[in-house]
């Protein structure tokens, strides 16, 4: 008797990654140690920048255009965000290129990027928001730190938020597909995480840094993750700079978007799959 | 083969995959001079392969290490991009439509999982109900069967990592059926596995392949798993099919080199110069002495019978026993393991 497949008939495609992305979210919980952990760290970091700026601000009224307040809501909302896309992502993807797992990835009905940003939701979901809403609650509640000037500006944060969520999942994903040809992971690791911390604000914003750098951050996609987002956050934005903001974020996106598949495409076929 | 009127579930013409593989020289020198000079040497894993499976054919797929087998299942299953020659899958190339592809096989890796290491088992077999797009009912008739059959209920609440390999194997083979594929690749599957497992393992899948038409492709180490599990035998070398045919007929094939074992009445630490004197006239035959009062003799069945050379010997070496051996489907595998199974034809006398 030969048999049908049953199988991929009836349900939306999306039901795969929804999965997928809860699947994620079960192992990010799984590992709430982990978790806890890394967001205490980030809030480590936090206190000591805020003491760091506090020393650097005595005597001034302001820095490359922040006051004291704007700075702390500039740092906190950075690293919340920056945040929302940890290391999971790409570390877990380099280790299975690196050993050969990934043909358990592939053996599957799944494109393999949107397979990440579903996991990058998943992970997201646990490690980011928590961080993002203590970063918030704490900020509101001791810090005095203002919400956005109107529900306008809140809502666009968010979109660009997103945008800049997408942005980091898919530049965290060309950098781990040349895993394919290093076969280690670790420098690449490093690398992608203190390039993104610089060139998307997050360490510093960006007007602090040195005036060439500053120009390739502006077109580069990486403001985008983080330094667009803040800003729209602290206001002053005009809503046609709004607009052009969302609009390099979207603009970015769709490239990336293509020349990921490109690039998933060139490491499929050229190279090989480790381990028998 | 089974219907030669059907069409072939898988079929490949001239498939071919080449690496390319950075070759360096060892140490830090090594590594300095490959980073500004690399060198590259180009590999040949796969080398022009021809192949017609049927549906609910069971194929052992065999061969030494890196001779090319586990090659040939990634470009089956569409994981790596041939480098020539063509390829389908129940008329789908695999490479080009991965997706579509994936929903006709199972694949059974025995030296990875595809379960999620830190979540229990059941939940792994949801999810892969989501992504094989199962509908609920669907996929508990399927997944209540092969939980039963293969006795799972005592796993379903254990995370992967914490199951003993025989479990997790019985697990990942369940995984690989929950969406019900026509084709099911088993990639060394009985690795490390005791003898009661692998019975047990070898039983399953010889039901579904009776019950359901499975069509069943295994590359293997095992040769209790290939005589047991399938009807044809490929066998591969060096990238290249030497044989393919039934297991059965594999002796006819290669059982031509044969082995005349001679025990020697008295010590005699130079039989071996005789012997050779003595059988000087034939070709294909070669003399080896293991001991003092041993010899063996192999020689080419097709060209010259034990009984011609035992009168040529008997005038010239004392012997007292003779035994002939005559080669097994697993000597002749073991023969190909080793690197001395040897492909030509006759030489020199009659075929």
């Amino acid at each position: 008797m030969s048999q049908v497949a049953a199988a991929g008939k009836g349900r939306h495609p999306a039901q795969r990654y929804i999965a997928i992305a809860r699947i994620a979210l079960q192992q990010t919980l799984a590992y709430r140690g982990t978790a806890v952990f890394t967001v205490l760290i980030l809030f480590l970091w936090i206190g000591i920048l805020f003491s760091f700026w506090g020393s650097a601000y005595e005597g001034r009224e302001r820095i490359a255009g922040y006051s004291l307040d704007e700075m702390r809501t500039y740092i906190l909302l950075a690293y919340a965000i920056n945040a929302l896309v940890g290391w999971r992502v790409g570390s877990g993807m380099m280790a299975r290129i690196r050993t050969g797992e990934i043909v358990i990835d592939m053996i599957r009905p799944l494109n393999y990027r949107t397979t990440q940003l579903a996991i990058a939701v998943g992970n997201g979901i646990v490690e980011g928001f928590i961080s993002f809403g203590i970063a918030i609650g704490l900020g509101l509640l001791f810090f005095d730190i203002e919400p956005p000037e109107s529900s306008l500006v809140s809502m666009v944060f968010i979109i660009s938020v997103l945008l800049g969520f997408v942005t980091k999942v898919l530049v965290i994903f060309l950098i781990s597909l040349l895993t394919f040809w290093t076969l280690q992971g670790v420098g690449l690791m490093w690398a992608q995480q203190s390039v993104i911390a610089i060139l998307s604000g997050t360490l510093v914003p960006l007007a602090l840094l040195p005036g060439w750098l500053r120009v390739i951050t502006e077109i580069l996609p990486l403001r985008g993750i983080v330094a667009t987002p803040v800003s729209i956050y602290l206001g002053g934005t005009s809503g046609l700079a709004m607009l052009g903001f969302l609009g390099l974020q979207v603009g970015w996106l769709a490239l990336l978007w293509w020349f990921t598949d490109k690039a998933w495409i060139r490491a499929f076929r050229a190279v090989e799959i480790q381990g028998g | 083969m089974t219907d030669v009127s059907n069409e072939p579930i898988i079929r490949a013409t001239g498939l071919t995959k080449r690496f390319k593989r950075a070759s360096r020289s060892s140490g830090l020198r090594g590594a300095v001079v490959h980073l500004f000079k690399p060198h590259y040497t180009t590999m040949t894993a796969v080398d022009n392969i021809d192949l017609s499976i049927q549906p609910g054919e069971s194929v052992a797929y065999v061969g030494p290490n890196g001779a090319g087998k586990s090659t040939t299942v990634k470009l089956l299953t569409g994981i790596l991009v041939p480098s020539e020659g063509e390829v389908e899958v129940r008329g789908i190339s695999p490479w080009r439509h991965r997706i579509e592809n994936a929903f006709n096989m199972g694949v059974v890796f025995g030296q990875r999982t595809q379960l999620w290491w830190d979540i229990p088992v059941q939940e792994s077999f949801r999810l892969l109900g989501d992504i094989y797009q199962l509908d609920t009912v669907t996929f508990s008739r399927t997944f209540d069967n092969l939980v039963e059959v293969l006795d799972l209920q005592p796993l379903l609440n254990v995370p992967a990592r914490q199951l003993s390999l025989g479990q997790r194997m019985r697990c990942d083979l369940a995984a690989s059926l929950v969406h019900s594929p026509p084709i099911l690749y088993l990639d060394e599957p009985s690795i490390g596995l005791d003898v009661a497992v692998k019975a047990r393992f070898r039983e399953f899948i010889r039901a579904m392949h009776r019950e359901r038409g499975l069509t069943v492709m295994l590359t293997s180490h095992d040769l209790g798993d290939i005589e047991e599990l399938c009807d044809r035998m490929i066998m591969i070398d060096k990238g290249r099919i030497v044989y393919d045919g039934a297991l059965s007929e594999i002796t006819n094939r290669f059982g031509w080199e044969r082995t005349l074992n001679l025990t020697l009445s008295d010590p005699t630490p130079k039989a071996s110069i005789d012997a050779a004197d003595a059988l000087s006239r034939r070709t294909g035959v070669t003399v080896d002495q293991p001991s003092d009062t041993a010899l063996t003799i192999t020689y080419d069945g097709r060209i010259v019978t034990s009984g011609e050379l035992i009168r040529d010997l008997a005038t010239r070496v004392p012997m007292t026993d003779i035994s002939i051996e005559e080669p097994t489907a697993e000597s002749i595998i073991r023969n190909l393991y080793e690197g001395t199974l040897r492909f030509d034809d006759v030489h020199g006398g009659e075929a």
